[in-house]
This record gives structure tokens, sequence and C-alpha cells, in this order.
């Protein structure tokens, strides 16, 4: 009775099941299918079995992109999860106007991509921006920012930085909120200051959190597109062609829908990489 | 017997009269169809929306018109024409950009049948008034894939006031920009120069003219590319050294909207940009009197003057339901008196009859800097070229491997010729 009863309750997973094939599941199958294909718009599509990513494997611009997505992916993450963390901490003292603190951080992440990246060339275009205005007040020279190919990737990790360290400082609040505090009184009972308290008891239990946060982070940093895209369009040269961008740029910009599918195949199969290798830090950091 | 003969004599003359004209073109024949278009963000787009109310009172059709900045215009265009979606009945198209890409995958509807069909086609459209280059520019293997809608071209803006002020002549050949930009450097340090196209793709539309002009080709004559030739290289180290040493900081992700911006906000006192841009330059305060419009000047060693022209096109869908319809909206679009109103507008008209008519005449006669760019436009419709990039049907490709050989220049990471001939490396792949 109990299993038949088990049985029959099976099928209402069933549209949430049809729901993830429809579009998840067929979508991947499709661009998986499409990346084994020569396809280019005007020509007959043709079987080329693993020759696109053969082609990766010799095409430059691939490392190229792969060296900038991981450079963008793991500054932006360094400095998200060290800046949202301090703030969280913060957060937490904070007794004054606390609704309104966290009112206004929200906002960065709600702003619509494409609003923060045309904010980021009006603020920090050289000629015509007010950051260089700024720093000159100061006695800066000025920067070129996003139009300087040694700057160009540091800027737009900076740029998401500021838009997605408030995301992270939440979730460190939420964490740090929800943790025993009579571990936090037994520490400093013991004599421990506030620098080994934070790394000898803090850090360890916010670690899960802290692993939650960088996989959501993770997963939009590897598929980071718009804002790049709005800024720099993966200049100057190829300075910040990321393989988003890359990918973009071939199918859309020239037409070769095969080869970009293998670039974001690839892409995808980092990105579910990623998010595997943090689910079992999160197990081997679980207390 | 014989009235009664005449009477009915006339009523089957009548009646045949009526019959023709019911066979004959009628505005209101697809009366509560709707259209659906795909436009790039352009001063012909913006004033076609604002003019769809007229196109609905005279045809009874309603046009439903997106408009999207040129490359999310590119990437949804893409996504619904690869996919043969029959969302979209009409689309501006670059045909010497994309044309024989397009043309290939079937994208386009032939309109020759339609301009061909008296029924479809209104008695006064007469195709032969557009500019034989335009026609010849959107018709790929005896199909007309678009119809023109306006001609553009990359124009030589300079600041006669500037140059007054610091007592340098009028540039006579192209040589003579460089020079003048020193000259306005050394005049004024505050006063910026130059600006121009840096962004990687954009860059050959407005490098174009410096290599034609000092005797360069993108070409070999056997039809390789040829960037490394010594004048195409010469024509490359001109435009990459005026925006290395007279540009804007950051100009390498300059493309139209930054280098107007410069030019109307008075920050620069020379540019080589689009003659679309022309209108909104002029809403800039001060522009329409200090300005001056020219094609860009000849090589003094050549003589060449062989500016950039291109003419934008809007073609009908292949996949369209709508295409009586769509045909219908775009002969009102392109007829000379739509686009006698979008002279307003800032839009070259592509037909003859309205260049040399007296409502373009007498808005060109209110200001001298208006005739100049007529004048401009004439001379690059009569000899200009719309070829950028060296021989393939892959030219947006070309074009960004042109435009990367630049911008590694800019950044002197590479002399002109070594650029060049890895360019040419490069789009030998494309051919």
């Amino acid at each position: 009775m109990r299993r038949g009863g088990a049985t029959s309750f099976r099928w209402m997973v069933a549209p949430a099941l049809v729901f993830a094939a429809a579009m998840i599941v067929l979508p991947f199958l499709y661009a998986g299918w499409l990346s084994l294909q020569e396809t280019m718009i005007g020509m007959p599509s043709r079987f080329a079995g693993f020759g696109n990513y053969a082609r990766l494997a010799r095409d430059a611009e691939f490392w190229n992109g792969l060296r900038l997505t991981l450079l963008l992916y793991l500054l932006s993450l360094g400095l998200q999860l060290v800046a949202g963390t301090w703030l969280g901490l913060l957060l937490a003292r904070a007794d004054a106007a606390r609704g309104l603190v966290r009112t206004v951080l929200v906002s960065p992440f709600m702003l619509p991509p494409v609003v923060v990246g045309m904010m980021a060339i009006v603020i920090l275009d050289p000629g015509l921006g007010v950051a260089n205005y700024l720093l000159g007040q100061i006695g800066v020279a000025p920067r070129l920012f996003l139009a300087d190919p040694d700057t160009v990737i540091l800027t737009v990790a900076l740029v998401d930085t500021w838009q997605w360290t408030p995301f992270v400082a939440l979730i460190v609040l939420g964490g740090y909120l929800s943790l025993p505090q009579e571990l936090f009184e037994a520490a400093e009972i013991d004599g421990a200051g506030g620098w080994r308290r934070f790394w000898h008891v803090t850090l360890p239990l916010l670690a899960p959190t802290l692993v939650t946060a960088a996989v959501l982070r993770s997963v939009d940093l590897l598929r980071f597109f718009d804002v790049i895209y709005i800024t720099t369009s993966g200049g100057p040269g190829n300075a910040s062609t990321t393989l988003n961008i890359l990918a973009y740029r071939r199918g859309f910009e020239f037409f070769e829908f095969g080869y970009a599918a293998a670039i974001m195949v690839t892409l995808s199969a980092m990105v579910f990489g990623t998010v595997l290798a943090f689910a079992r830090l999160r197990r081997s950091v679980a207390w | 017997m014989r009235r009664s003969f005449i009477a009915a004599a006339v009523a089957v003359a009548a009646l045949a009269t009526l019959s023709a004209a019911a066979q004959g073109f009628d505005w209101r024949k697809h009366d509560g169809q709707t259209v659906t278009l795909l436009l790039n963000n352009h001063p012909w787009s913006q004033a076609m929306k604002d003019m769809t109310a007229e196109f609905t009172a005279k045809t009874g059709i309603r046009a439903r018109i997106e408009i999207f900045n040129e490359e999310q215009f590119r990437a949804r265009l893409t996504t619904l024409m690869q996919g043969r979606s029959t969302e979209v009945d009409g689309f501006m198209t670059l045909a010497s950009r994309e044309g024989a890409v397009f043309s290939r995958a079937g994208w386009y509807a032939d309109l020759a049948p339609m301009i061909a069909d008296k029924a479809a086609t209104a008695p006064d459209f007469n195709y032969e008034d557009f500019g034989a280059g335009l026609r010849d520019a959107s018709t790929i293997g005896g199909q007309v894939v678009s119809l023109p809608i306006n001609q553009e071209g990359p124009l030589f803006y300079w600041r006669r006031d500037l140059f007054e002020k610091c007592k340098i002549a009028e540039p006579r050949a192209l040589e003579d920009i460089p020079a003048a930009a020193a000259a306005l450097k050394a005049c004024d340090a505050s006063q910026g120069v130059w600006a121009a196209r840096g962004l990687r793709g954009a860059i050959p539309y407005s490098m174009s003219g410096f290599v034609y002009n000092l005797g360069g080709s993108y070409a070999t004559p056997d039809g390789k590319p040829g960037l490394c030739q010594p004048a195409t290289v010469r024509g490359i180290d001109m435009y990459a050294s005026l925006l290395k040493d007279y540009g804007p900081p950051g100009a390498l992700n300059h493309t139209f909207t930054q280098v107007i911006e410069l030019l109307g906000q008075g920050r620069v006192a020379m540019t080589h940009e689009s003659s679309n841009e022309f209108a909104n330059i002029m809403r800039f305060p001060g522009r329409a009197t200090d300005l001056g419009v020219l094609v860009l000047p000849p090589g003094p060693a050549t003589g060449n003057s062989n500016p950039g022209v291109v003419g934008g096109g809007r073609a009908s869908s292949a996949n369209s339901r709508n295409k009586p319809a769509a045909w219908t909206f775009l002969q009102w679009a392109t007829s000379p008196e739509v686009q006698t109103k979008l002279v307003q507008a800032g839009v070259a008209p592509p037909r003859a009859s309205v260049f040399t008519g007296p409502a373009f005449n007498a808005w060109a006669a209110e200001q001298p800097v208006r005739r100049a760019w007529a004048d401009a436009l004439i001379e690059i419709g009569r000899t200009g070229t719309g070829i950028y990039q060296s021989p393939t049907d892959r030219i947006p490709e070309a074009r960004d491997i042109i435009g990367n050989a630049v911008q590694q220049v800019v950044l002197g990471r590479a002399s002109a010729r070594d650029a060049a001939c890895a360019a040419d490396a490069e789009l030998a792949k494309l051919q």
C-alpha cells in the first residue's frame, strides 16, 4: 500500500520533468548536435564530427578567450567574496537604519545589465567621463580604463564587483545571523581577538554560506556577457573577448553557428564542472 | 435604335474602363493587414516610425516597426531568419555588407516581379529613378533584393572657425589633414583635434577613403588580399597615426556615436564620419555655422578620390506571409513624396528626382553647410565605392580582421606594414 501510494504520487513530478526537458535538456542537446555540424548561413549543413572542437584546440582566439574568461572570473569572484564578506559582517553590526541600508544595497543588482554598462561607459570614458575628471581633481593622471588592453579586464571586474558585492553581502549577512551566537561569545571568553575570532571561528562557520555565494556568482560570471558587450564589444583588440563574446561574434556576426555552438558547449561544460567542484567543496566545509 | 446602340457602347466602354482601373494599382488593396518591420536604429527608421500614421491613413495597412541598435538588430534578424520565422515581413539590409550571404541563404524576397507587376506597383513608382549604382548594389544574382532607402558615406567634417583662428588653410589634399592636426595641436593644446572610428569592425568604413586616395586597394590585381601593398600600408598608417597621435583617449572603443558626440560638443576639430549623422551634428549649438563638410580630400600624388559610399536598403523577407502588403509599405516608404519629407530628417534621398528636385534644393539653400553636405553626397554618389575589404563573401569577418590590424598599429603593438601583412594572411583564409 505504502509502495503503491508512493508510486501513485510520482506522476506529480512529471510536469516539472517535462518543463526541465523542454527548457534545459532539449536546447542543450540541440546545441550539442549543432556543435557537431559545420553550419553557416547560405551553406548546406555538414556533419563535422568533432571537427569544430579540433578547430577550437588550434584557435588562438579560443585560448585567448578562455584565458580572459578565467581571469575575469577569478578576479571578480575573489573581489566579490572578500568585499561581500566584509560588507556583510559590517551590516550585521549596524543597528542604525538597517532596513534603509539593505534597500540601498539591493539597488545595484536590481539594475539591468544594459543600464550598468551604459553607466560604465558614461563614467569611465577617458575623454567624456566623470571618473577622470574626479581623478584629475586629486592630481591623479587620467586613465584609459576600458580602452586600455592592460586594464580592461580589471575595469570590467570592478564594474561587476560594484554591482554584485551587495548580493554576496546579503547572503553573508543571512548566513551570519543564522549562526549560533554562543560560539562567538565562547571565543571572546577564551580571549580570541577580532582577527583571530574572524579567522578561526567566523570564517569556518561561514564557509558553507560562502560556497553557496560562490556557486551563484560562478554561474553568472562564467556566462558574463552583457556588460562586456555593451562597454567594449570585446576590445580593444581582443583584450576583453571572453568565450561568450567570441561565441556571439562567431555566431551572430560571422554566422558560424556550428563553431559558436562548440564554444558554448565547452563553456557550459566549464560551468557544470565548476558547480560540481563547488558542490563537493560545500560538503567538505559543512559542519 | 441607333441612340440605344450608342448608349450601350458607351456603357460597355465605361464598364471596360472601370474594369481596367480595378485591375490597376490600388493603395488600399491590402486594407486591414499588418506588416512587421525590423529596422536598425537610423534616422530613416525613426522617421518611418513617426510617419506610420500617414501610411496607415493612405493604405489601411498597419505597420508595426521594431527598431534596435545595430548589434541587437543583427542578432534578432539572424535568429528570426535562420529559424524561417514568418514574424518579420521586411527588414533593413546593407547589401554591400551581407547581401551575398543573405541571398545565398534565401532570406530575401525577389522584388523584381513586384516592380514589374502593374497591379502591385504604383504607376509613378519609376524604379529607374534610383541611382544606377544603388540599383546595381541591391541586385544580386539577377534578383532585386532590396530598395535603396538612402545614400550615405563617410565625409570629412572640419571646424572652419578653429582653422581660421589658427590660420590653417582648408585641407585640399589628404596629407593636409595630418599637417592641419599638428598645426591645430600646436595652436591650442587644449583643443581636441581628431576623432574617428576605432572600434574594430567599424574602422574599414571610415578608413577606406585614406587607403584608396593614397593609391591603395584591399585586393591585389589577381584578387588576393592586398593590405600589405605599399600604398595600402600608407593609408592604414595615416588613419592609425591620426587616431594614435591626435585622437581622443579611448578611441579604440569609439564608433559613430562617440565620434559625433565629440564633434558636436566641439571637443574635436576634424573627423571623417558618416553623412547620415549630419542631422544629429546640426542639433548641437553652433555647428550649423562653424562646420565645413567635404568629400575626403584626394591624395596629392595620386589625385585619387575614391570615397566610400553605401546605400542602405529595405528588403522583404522571403518567409513573409504578407509580401504584397510589405511591398506596398516599401514602395510608399521609397516614394518621391515620402523621400522629400525624409530630407528634413537628414536622410539623403537615393532618388535622382528628389535629389535634384526643388524641395531638396530649397532645403539645402537655407544654410551653406547643408549645400556643402548635399554637394559632397552628390560627389560620393558619382565617384564612391562600397568595397571596404578584400575579396570574400565573409565581409563582416574580413572587416573585423582589417579593423584589428589598425588597432594593433594604434596600440603601438605593430607597425602598419607588419599588421597589414599579418592581416593578409588571415584574410586569405576567408577566400
